[in-house]
């Protein structure tokens, strides 16, 4: 009976032990960090801040419905239902259920999250020397992505350093796009005071890291699209004066990946082609989808790949350039002419979702830079140019135009003009030069994503876009999905 | 365990006089084989003698009116009087009633008699019979209220097991335990049919002795045992097969495709694209790609045992080749088992078990855009498989489709898993009625991949293109700059990427110390069993992998990292790993009260603790009791056809943990990647969001059930459930604001939302003296099945499933009042006859053009909404309703003829294998089309405009409910003495044949479509089960 005893004073004992052991369930993930025991140190920072770039990759949509929603280009594509989402825009039919509005906002208020994890406040903050930098930043980026979101939607809800949980966004509402806009400014200028130049010595240097330049365009263009002509007008005069830009001298290489960051590159969104990838996540993605998905479809022929015909410049934008301007043909590829010409026996086929005979020259798969991983439709290494310095002198001539600062206008007008050798343009009048700066803007900037917002912001829209509803169509709707996740407390935008 | 004999104490004492008698004989079975191991008692003494190897016993008796009883598990047992009878011969005969046999439950052992639960058992006989390479897919229709659905039909291929309906959007995989070790569901592919000699399905509350693991039910998997003192008996079985496809689809011929494909062009306002349309049938992609593949299998095994120790012995070789692919898609698996238990001493045993399995699979691109049988069935008919130029057709006209010839060519997918699952357990018998039981179980296992990627050339703009163009040429991708000093500036350096080889090793190593306590007492009337135990578990898992590029010759036969021939900078040959671990504590208690094994009442008590939760809510405690009536045992039932009857229900509360490990923390494995300097940079990124309130999912069950045993042989057994699942773990979608959706982002995982399944299982059994030279078995199940939501988390109305199409919308749901993953999509009325009845209707269905589809308004806002979802309604379920099984066996004089037969009825299937674009190949279906001739109310017109016909309907629904002869044989016993000649006891040979019909409406390849539980029965080109025409023998020496 001893034995037994003993046995059973030992299962008992054991069994109270081990089931009491809490450190034994108290597991961390092997070989990975967490959230919260994060930003101990610089290299930390630097990696956070990488993850908060990321999402600047996901800004072909907008760059998409820029052109698309416009007179300038159609959706495309295999068939009306390939990426449909794109095709009610072109039609102006689209609706709160939209796939490519809901992965806009989504991919945007990511980027925010991304960058309020940095910039929320830390129980133990480290110090270093480059931290100011890393932190102004995040704040660009943030102010990119509520720019993103506010120019599309109007008013949203505004997150500033925290990350929230489900209850916080059941009680969330739409800031006024006023206050939306005073967030921009408020990052953009606080990022301005810390960030230097790319050309000074401050700079690191790195290809693809944000400068100061890059945080004036912004902000010149955040005024622009207040009509605010005055704060515009200071941030752009400095950013002329001080910035060390200048136009390339060849328009036509403005787009190849050899060509990138030149002395007009002012923001770029940066591709690598060194990443395979697929269709399921795109956002997944470090190559510029665009160039594949524009790319000539099924083409077999000299000079360009083969892709999926989105994005098609319409006969209206080829026709509206002057004579012997050298941007037409660098933005629209008349395809026939091309192939009699330069290719012939080429062969391509036409998709359903629409042919105008005109493909996108400035971001098309061409065989030169073909060398993306597989899918190599998803995987060109060419950068997406966000902002160009032929841009800011046209936003500033617009801006000093509106505030009757006509002489220079038209100085910053005929530089952008004379770069690509066309005639100067003299002044005839205030209104007259507004409207030789808008057209500029279409012929200097078609299919890099601007037209739609452009003509917005003017108060052009109804009078060249088929469809476009007065005190609707300004703003995309608020996808159902995201009102009703938020509790179904927002108000859907006017007219959806 | 000795709870078996209990029910042969009666005690008697009569005594009349004293004389020593011994009495000696011999026990043969049915089949007059010599019985080692038979009970013989004397009634109302204490001891008592057993049987040698040879039969024999000796027994010492004291009195001529003795009674002798002998008995012996799963044999009636016999009693004798002595009178002046000095030798006592004995046949024992088989029970046909199966209520004294044991059922093994968790930690222990009860008789079907005496269970409060529902609970099940199927014999591996009826397994092995029906030579399914996995046990899962053998176990449906054979018990009710289990479903099993097939995720795949290629060799190898797995199904998705359900016990009483899906309870959650997540994992409904129930605990799959094999002699006690955890036995991952979906590696059931490892396990050898033939080694099992049962399965035991723990089905309602009383699976919650394992507590956060048993909300989906248990299975229980007894291996073959030997059986002490018995000779060796050896079994050898071996059948070849050949396997085909049940199915192939209707799919347009070439003189049809033109037809159509010109009537699309010309509607949609082109040219026709075939200046001839008599091309009459054209090429038969299916039939290039559906070939006869044989299947294979040896078994042997050996058991035995001396006098303290018995063995059972084991070996598998099985191989099946696919109907798509054939030895692209295979399977081939050798096993080898070892079960041994030892009487170290009078008190203490050793059982020790060993399963090691080996095999290899080789897999196609399956169910899905770009699978083999996608492509397949979207090729174009007037196309050959190779164009006039020798060259692979490409198939130009639609990018996503590609040469399905060309791609099973090019596939080279082939895993290796090596797995060694066992226990060492100790059983020491402290006394008589009490034991202590220590078992370490582990599953080893170790599974290697190696894909192959050729440079492969698919035709221009085609997805699947690793190549650069026709010639296979690589692609040159950028490495880096190189200064040139010539021109003082930067050049890209280009290298060539050629075909590459990816590889992967995963090692995972479950160990397992479990502990418990077994008492039993009995005093008169009444009986306690109780148990008390503990268990630690933890997981590990380990996973490397790698790839290299520029692979020697664009051969297979180079196929390896070694021999990657790239210059191996940042942006090549890329490795990767991850390691994980979970752990699990527990503590449990049973305790089991009976009156004269007439009114039986048990209680459950379990308590877990797991890494996987949230600091806050780490430990759960899991209840449930049962209790049972035999009414039959009453004095008042005394109504002679009622031989059995009990009545029995159950309550408790379990878990379910299937959740990733550590979904509770923020972790930054969130993608956050950008480019810097042209290199990709790696960041970090939040992945998932917080909660560290996450927990398990609850399940409360209530079950009410009875056995009834009439006339001895007919046995019913009838239960209702009601089974709802509260606290569900998902992560439902969430808004943008939290951040969520960024790349390797995902929203965070909350317990929200209650699903409910309610149910009526029935099963009836009978069979005749299988001795009986004519005989019948007849096994009927049949099982009903209500599944529901019941809530959703706060502010979200539903979670999205699957989608339909190629980037098209959301097709099934999980909504409250609706089953799990129901469709949901546009309900049609019709077809637009004439433009008169698009004027005059007044519902506006924007764009409709004569021939489309009408779309019912279901808001009655007088107009079809394509932009929301105000429109779309419930299109069906893919649950069915009812399934039924049933086992029908007949044997006359040696031969043998039976069949298996499956039915589920009241299900749907989304039919998502057809490539909605101008040039796609389609189903012949399309022929009845609305056209001013015939103007179809069913097929809309078909046409390269845009229209709205192809978005989500139930157009595309369609009943997928079916009857399936699952096997049916024939087979032949050779006679006894016949045997004897060749030194064997029994020999039986069987033509057999699995799938041999299948009865359905759906126009697919196969019905029995398994799938996730958001995601169920959407057909993407699924991979069907083969018909298997089969020959067999089985040998036992």
């Amino acid at each position: 009976m001893k034995k037994i005893f003993f046995v059973f004073i030992a299962f008992t004992f054991s069994l109270v032990i081990i089931t009491s052991c809490k450190k034994f369930l108290e597991l961390d993930p092997p070989y990975t960090q967490d959230a919260e025991n994060y930003f101990q140190n610089e290299q930390e920072y630097f990696r956070a801040l990488t993850g908060a770039y990321d999402l600047l990759q996901g800004m072909f949509v907008s760059y998409w419905i820029g052109d698309i929603a416009s007179d300038n280009t159609i959706a495309g594509g295999e068939s009306v239902t390939d990426t449909e989402g794109l095709h009610q825009i072109d039609n102006m039919t689209h609706g709160a259920v939209n796939n490519e509005l809901r992965s806009l906002m989504r991919w945007n208020y990511c980027g925010i999250s991304r960058c309020n994890f940095i910039l929320e406040p830390k129980e133990n903050e480290v110090n270093f020397a480059s931290k100011a930098t890393v932190l102004a930043e995040a704040k660009f980026l943030r102010a990119f992505y509520y720019f993103e979101l506010v120019k599309v939607f109007g008013d949203m809800p505004l997150i500033i350093n925290k990350r929230i949980g489900n209850d916080e966004v059941l009680s969330s509402r739409r800031n006024p796009a006023s206050e939306v806009y005073d967030q921009i400014e408020k990052d953009l200028n606080e990022a301005i005071v810390v960030l230097s130049y790319k050309s000074e010595s401050s700079h690191s240097g790195i290809k693809g890291r944000v400068d100061k330049g890059a945080a004036q365009a912004l902000l010149g263009k955040v005024h622009l699209y207040q009509n605010e002509w005055s704060n515009a007008d200071f941030v752009f005069r400095d950013l002329i004066n001080n910035g060390n830009y200048s136009l390339a001298s060849d328009y036509t290489t403005m787009f190849s990946k050899s060509n990138e960051n030149n002395s007009e590159t002012v923001f770029d969104v940066e591709y690598s082609d060194g990443e395979g990838g697929g269709y399921n996540c795109l956002i997944c993605l470090e190559g510029n989808l665009t160039p594949g998905y524009q790319g000539i479809r099924a083409y077999e022929g000299a000079v360009y790949g083969d892709g999926n015909s989105y994005n098609l410049p319409t006969q209206d934008l080829f026709s509206s350039f002057e004579y012997q301007d050298p941007r037409r043909d660098v933005t629209c590829l008349n395809l026939d002419n091309f192939i009699s010409s330069n290719s012939a026996g080429s062969t391509y086929s036409i998709g359903g979702g629409g042919h105008t005979g005109f493909y996108n020259n400035k971001y098309i798969k061409s065989k030169a830079e073909m060398s993306g991983l597989g899918d190599n439709d998803l995987t060109s290494g060419v950068n997406y140019r966000v902002i160009r310095y032929a841009d800011v002198l046209l936003m500033a001539a617009e801006t000093n135009n509106r505030l009757g600062y006509d002489t220079l206008a038209l100085e910053y007008l005929n530089t952008v003009r004379s770069r690509v050798g066309l005639p100067l343009k003299t002044l005839e009048s205030n209104e007259k030069l507004y409207e030789d700066i808008l057209k500029e803007r279409r012929s200097e900037l078609s299919c890099e994503g601007h037209r739609f917002f452009d003509l917005v912001r003017t108060g052009k829209a109804a009078d060249v876009i088929p469809g476009f509803v007065v005190g609707k169509h300004e703003l995309f709707p608020i996808p159902q999905d995201e009102i009703d996740l938020a509790g179904g407390n927002w108000s859907q935008n006017p007219g959806y | 365990m000795k709870f078996i004999t209990l029910s042969f104490l009666i005690f008697f004492s009569i005594s009349f006089f004293s004389q020593n008698l011994i009495i000696t004989g011999k026990v043969v079975d049915e089949n007059k084989e010599t019985m080692p191991g038979v009970n013989i008692k004397v009634e109302g003494k204490e001891g008592g003698a057993t049987t040698d190897l040879d039969g024999r016993y000796s027994i010492t008796v004291d009195n001529q009116l003795n009674t002798l009883i002998f008995s012996f598990i799963g044999y009636k047992s016999q009693a004798v009087t002595v009178n002046d009878k000095i030798k006592i011969d004995i046949q024992l005969k088989p029970s046909s009633e199966n209520l004294d046999e044991v059922v093994v439950v968790g930690y222990g052992t009860s008789r079907i008699k005496e269970l409060t639960g529902a609970t099940v058992q199927v014999k591996g006989e009826s397994i092995e019979r029906l030579n399914i390479p996995r046990m899962d897919q053998a176990l449906q229709g054979q018990v009710s209220g289990v479903t099993i659905s097939t995720n795949s039909g290629s060799p190898g291929g797995t199904s998705n097991i359900r016990i009483r309906g899906l309870s959650t959007s997540g994992n409904n995989n129930p605990l799959i335990l094999v002699d006690g070790v955890v036995y991952d569901a979906q590696g059931l592919n490892a396990l050898n049919p033939g080694d099992i000699e049962s399965i035991n399905v723990l089905k309602d509350a009383t699976a919650g002795i394992y507590g956060v693991r048993a909300a989906n039910g248990v299975i229980i998997i007894e291996t073959k045992k030997g059986k002490k003192g018995s000779k060796p008996k050896f079994e050898v079985g071996s059948y070849y097969g050949m396997q085909s496809t049940t199915k192939k689809l209707n799919l347009l011929n070439a003189g049809e495709y033109a037809l159509i494909k010109n009537e699309m062009f010309i509607r949609g306002g082109g040219q026709p694209i075939f200046n001839n349309t008599d091309l009459k049938v054209g090429s038969n992609w299916q039939d290039s790609i559906f070939q006869d593949a044989p299947v294979q299998s040896f078994n042997i095994g050996v058991n035995g045992g001396g006098k303290n120790s018995s063995y059972s012995i084991g070996g598998n070789y099985f191989s099946q080749d696919g109907i798509v692919g054939g030895k692209k898609s295979n399977f081939e698996r050798y096993n080898a088992r070892v079960n041994l238990v030892n009487s170290l001493s009078k008190k203490l045993t050793l059982t020790s078990v060993f399963l090691y399995t080996h095999e290899q699979r080789s897999v196609l691109a399956e169910n899905g855009i770009g699978s083999v049988l996608y492509n397949t069935i979207n090729a174009f008919p007037t196309r050959n498989i190779h164009s006039p130029d020798g060259n692979y057709e490409y198939l130009d006209e639609v990018s996503d489709i590609i040469n399905p010839v060309a791609q099973i060519e090019n596939t080279y997918n082939r895993s290796l898993t090596n797995k060694l699952v066992g226990k060492q357990e100790f059983e020491v018998k402290i006394l008589d009625n009490l034991s202590f039981t220590n078992r370490l179980s582990y599953n080893y296992a170790i599974v290697d991949g190696k894909t192959f990627n050729p440079l492969a050339w698919y035709g221009s703009g085609k997805y699947a293109n690793s190549a650069l163009n026709a010639n296979l040429e690589p692609v040159m991708v950028f490495n880096g700059f190189q200064y040139n000093q010539n021109s003082d500036t930067y050049d890209s350096i280009l290298v060539e990427r050629g075909a590459s080889v990816s590889e992967q090793r995963a090692t995972y190593l479950d160990l397992n110390y479990e502990s418990f306590l077994n008492y039993n007492l009995n005093i008169n009337d009444h009986n306690i069993k109780s148990t008390l135990g503990a268990s630690v578990f933890r997981r590990k898992g380990d996973v490397l992998n790698g790839t290299g590029f520029n692979i020697p010759n664009n051969s297979i036969d180079y196929a390896d990292i070694s021999a990657s021939q790239s210059p191996g900078q940042f942006n090549q040959n890329n490795t990767g790993s991850y390691e994980f671990e979970e752990r699990l504590l527990s503590a449990f208690l049973r305790g089991e009260y009976s009156y004269k094994f007439k009114y039986i009442f048990s209680g459950v008590i379990r308590r877990d603790g797991s890494s996987k939760f949230g600091p806050n809510s780490r430990y759960g405690y899991f209840p449930s009791f049962s209790g049972a009536w035999i009414v039959s045992e009453e004095s008042f039932l005394n109504f002679k056809p009622i031989t059995f009857l009990k009545l029995r229900t159950s309550y408790g509360i379990s878990g379910n943990d299937q959740i990733a490990n550590f979904a509770y923390r923020a972790l930054l494995n969130g993608e956050g990647v950008y480019v810097f300097d042209d290199i990709i940079t790696a960041g970090v990124a939040i992945g998932t969001a917080a909660n560290p309130d996450l927990k398990w999912e609850t399940t409360k069950q209530l079950n009410i059930g009875v056995d009834l045993q009439l006339f001895n042989s007919f046995d019913i057994t009838a239960n209702y459930f009601i089974k709802n699942t509260n606290d569900l773990l998902f992560s439902p979608n969430v808004s943008a604001l939290i951040g969520s959706y960024g790349p390797g982002g995902y929203p965070p995982i909350v317990n929200a939302g209650n699903v409910s399944n309610k149910g009526f299982e029935f099963e009836f059994g009978y069979a005749t003296n299988p001795n009986n030279p004519i005989g019948v078995n007849v096994n009927l199940n049949f099982t009903y099945l209500k599944n529901e939501v019941t809530s959703v988390p706060d502010g979200i109305d539903f979670i999205p499933g699957a989608s339909f199409g190629v980037g098209g919308n959301t097709a099934t749901r999980f909504e409250v009042g609706f089953p799990i993953g129901y469709f949901f999509g546009y309900q049609t009325n019709g077809i637009y006859q004439d433009q008169s009845q698009i004027d005059n209707s007044n519902i506006n269905q924007d764009g409709a053009q004569v021939g489309d589809l009408i779309f019912v308004d279901q808001d009655g806002d007088g107009k079809i909404n394509f932009n929301d979802n105000s429109d779309k309604t419930n299109l069906g379920s893919p649950l069915p309703k009812f399934m039924f099984g049933t086992v029908l066996g007949f044997n006359l004089y040696g031969f043998d003829i039976s069949a298996n037969l499956y039915a589920a009825v009241g299900q749907k299937i989304i039919r998502n294998y057809e490539r909605q674009q101008p040039y796609a190949n389609q189903l012949n279906y399309v022929l009845d089309r609305w056209t001013v001739d015939n103007p179809s109310n069913e097929v809309p017109a078909y046409t390269t405009a845009s229209n709205r016909n192809g978005v989500f309907s139930d157009f595309f629904v369609e009943n997928g409910s079916f009857l399936r002869v699952r096997n049916i044989q024939i087979g032949y016993i050779l006679p006894k003495d016949f045997c004897k000649k060749f030194k064997t006891n029994y020999v039986r040979f069987y033509i057999a044949a699995n799938n041999l019909f299948t009865f359905t409406k759906y126009m697919g390849y196969d019905p029995d479509i398994g799938g996730g539980a958001l995601s169920g029965g959407v057909d993407n080109g699924f991979y069907p089960q083969a018909r298997t025409i089969m020959g067999g023998v089985n040998i036992k020496f």
